[in-house]
């Protein structure tokens, strides 16, 4: 049966939509069926990164209980390499959307949560997604939250940040190990990644510090940021070595949800 | 019917409604024993306080582990809960009475047997 993945941080700018857009990519070039979700409704962006504009209805409209959400999923398979098949459900990025979605009450927090658990049935059951994607807004908010409860799976993106490890440490501690929620940890922008022995001597003292499995280390590659977020860095450029990064993290989620 | 038939069918009523009334009275004694083992801290609270991930993070463990089964089940007896977490089904019986009074979940009954779930479709 397919999983559900959320992507979180403790703090803004640490790269989950770049680890988001790029997991559920790999996967699909793997070969299996993946949606990514849009879950950060106060600053939404995945329309502009995949480039999509004919969304029938926004996963705005999908929780709001407006719309189903067959309806909200774009296909976008032929973007994507090998057989596998990559759908996206967008977060609508218009001000009133925004703002919209920032006054809900907690009775509509739980009902979205409702309808964030009930995708299992309807797409991991009954449409044989491998798995669902989640990326998340940062920190404690509502929307990631709910996301975080319905996930099979949380990937911890971090950095070497003073504030993001101490904040992350809180959050491994106060809040996915009281949803008992699996979770693997992955260090982005790492600087200093030249030889294997720095790499070597980080993993140990990550490992130490957080206690939670390592998923893996970005080193931080100006390449990305040149792409400005153009492009599926995993699709355009299949033998850089972020790409690799990428395809390892993927198997290594993959061997852990078939555990 | 014979005479012997009628006999026989209502003692076995009686038998049945007395069981029934155990099985309530066992619920009901299990959430005071519950209660009491905890200190009393978990007090009820408004008739209707949803079940959302900010409540599910300020229940105490043993009350979240339920709380986040239903979650999952929409709606389950004690014994399907107890199947998901490995724990007696008394003690899920006892949980779960506990949340129905701290006004997180609802309780239905249906012939013998008592469902819970989270009213996700409640006013507000």
């Amino acid at each position: 049966m397919g999983k559900i993945i959320a992507v979180h941080s403790y703090k803004g700018g640490t790269g989950k939509t770049l680890l988001s857009v790029n997991l559920a990519a790999t996967f699909a070039k793997l070969g299996k069926k993946v949606c990514l979700f849009d879950l950060d409704f106060r600053a939404p962006s995945l329309f502009a990164i995949l480039k999509v504009d004919h969304a029938q209805c926004w996963l705005n409209d999908y929780l709001n209980g407006a719309c189903d959400i067959k309806k909200v999923m774009v296909d976008l398979s032929s973007s994507i390499s090998g057989n596998g098949k990559f759908f996206a459900a967008l977060a609508n990025p218009g001000t009133e959307a925004i703002r919209d979605m920032s006054a809900k009450d907690r009775k509509w927090e739980m009902r979205a949560l409702g309808r964030l658990l009930s995708l299992r049935n309807m797409l991991l059951d009954d449409q044989e997604f491998d798995y669902l994607v989640f990326d998340t807004s940062p920190g404690l908010q509502y929307s990631s939250i709910n996301a975080i409860v319905a996930a099979d799976f949380v990937v911890v993106a971090t950095t070497g940040d003073r504030s993001d490890v101490d904040g992350t440490r809180r959050m491994l501690r106060e809040l996915y190990n009281l949803f008992e929620k699996k979770t693997g940890l992955v260090i982005n922008k790492v600087l200093d990644s030249t030889s294997k022995s720095k790499l070597d001597e980080m993993n140990a003292r990550v490992k130490d510090v957080y206690q939670v499995p390592m998923l893996g280390l970005v080193p931080c590659f100006c390449e990305i940021l040149r792409a400005e977020g153009n492009l599926i860095f995993t699709q355009d450029k299949p033998n850089h070595p972020f790409t690799k990064i990428l395809e390892e993290m993927a198997k290594r989620i993959d061997a852990n949800q078939a555990n | 019917m014979t005479r012997e038939e009628l006999l026989s069918k209502k003692p076995l009523r009686v038998l049945e409604k007395i069981r029934e009334n155990l099985e309530r009275l066992n619920e009901k004694m299990e959430v005071i024993i519950e209660l009491q083992k905890h200190g009393q801290n978990e007090k009820p609270v408004l008739p209707d306080a949803s079940l959302d991930v900010m409540t599910l993070l300020s229940l105490p463990d043993h009350l979240r582990k339920t709380a986040m089964t239903i979650c999952r089940c929409g709606r389950a007896t004690a014994e399907e809960v107890a199947e998901q977490t490995s724990r007696a089904r008394a003690v899920e019986s006892a949980y779960l009475n506990q949340l129905v009074i701290m006004g997180h979940l609802k309780k239905e009954r249906k012939g013998r047997k008592a469902y819970f779930y989270a009213d996700r479709d409640g006013q507000g």
